[in-house]
């Protein structure tokens, strides 16, 4: 199996618990911004890095589209190929936003993913509870070097 | 707010140790319509037991056992029931004292008027 990869430790075991329960095939948690701080499933981090900037357009997009029709962003979204679907949802936890990008197959369910998605939420609002430095903001003059650093750690050449 | 489903879930839970009776997506696990008694987390228990209802189905498909007709988990508590039909599964939850025999003819009967009330609620 695949191993769930973190940048920040406190992640860790949320989402090994969530890629354990839902069977998903690909896992992603970002900031808005685009940075990623955990993934599972992606072999390489030139796919992270694409995927990562693709869920931060899409949950910016998806949050305005929200406020125009709705008066509030929207916050889950969830789309189903031929062969695989994809939920993107965002993560309210004391440490700020965050969004999760994950992609399954016939193995899992959407009834299943949000299911378990509600659980990783409680489970990372739990963890980010816990005394933990706060995080640092992701600055767009330091975005680069903070991206090429996380996917170093993401894929062991830190 | 009822739905064409409605009728046949309230039938179901009129039973004696019924505490739920759910219909859901089998492909997604998302609940179509339910009567639920206090306590009961319908979107928890569709998305479970259609999961499991749809392994099962493939299990007996890889056996070579032919169609699942009626799945039964018994548990300490209580018992979960599934029927399939076309992309819904009828899922029933009762205690453990509930009468199994009546639930299940209820369950088969209601499951071969599924695919009709499904049409009419896609109308």
């Amino acid at each position: 199996m695949t191993p769930v990869t973190v940048v920040e430790s406190w992640i860790e075991a949320p989402l090994r618990q969530f890629v354990a329960d839902s069977e998903v095939e690909l896992a992603l948690l970002l900031h808005p911004s685009g940075q990623v701080l955990a993934q599972h499933g992606f072999a390489r981090a030139v796919d992270v890095m694409t995927a990562c900037a693709l869920a931060a357009a899409i949950h910016a997009s998806a949050g305005e589209l929200g406020r125009m029709l709705d008066g509030r962003p929207f916050r889950g979204l969830h789309h189903a190929g031929a062969t695989r679907q994809i939920f993107l949802g965002e993560v309210l936890s004391p440490r700020g936003a965050y969004v999760f990008l994950t992609v399954f197959g016939s193995e899992s369910s959407l009834g299943l993913v949000r299911l378990y998605f509600d659980e990783l939420v409680a489970s990372l609002n739990a963890a980010a509870s816990v005394e933990l430095p706060p995080s640092s903001p992701a600055l767009a003059e330091h975005f680069e070097r903070d991206l090429d650093r996380n996917l170093a750690v993401l894929f062991g050449r830190a | 707010m009822s739905s064409p489903f409605t009728p046949m879930l309230d039938a179901l839970t009129r039973q004696r140790g019924v505490r739920a009776a759910l219909v859901a997506s089998e492909q997604d696990g998302i609940v179509v319509d339910s009567s639920l008694q206090i306590g009961q987390s319908g979107d928890r228990v569709a998305a479970l037991a259609a999961s499991l209802y749809r392994k099962a189905r493939l299990s007996a498909r890889a056996a070579n056992l032919g169609g699942v007709s009626f799945m039964q988990l018994e548990a300490p508590l209580g018992r979960l029931y599934a029927v399939g039909a076309g992309s819904l599964v009828l899922i029933v939850v009762a205690h453990a004292s509930a009468n199994v025999g009546l639930i299940r003819v209820e369950m088969l009967r209601a499951a071969t008027e599924l695919p009709a009330l499904a049409g009419g609620s896609a109308a």
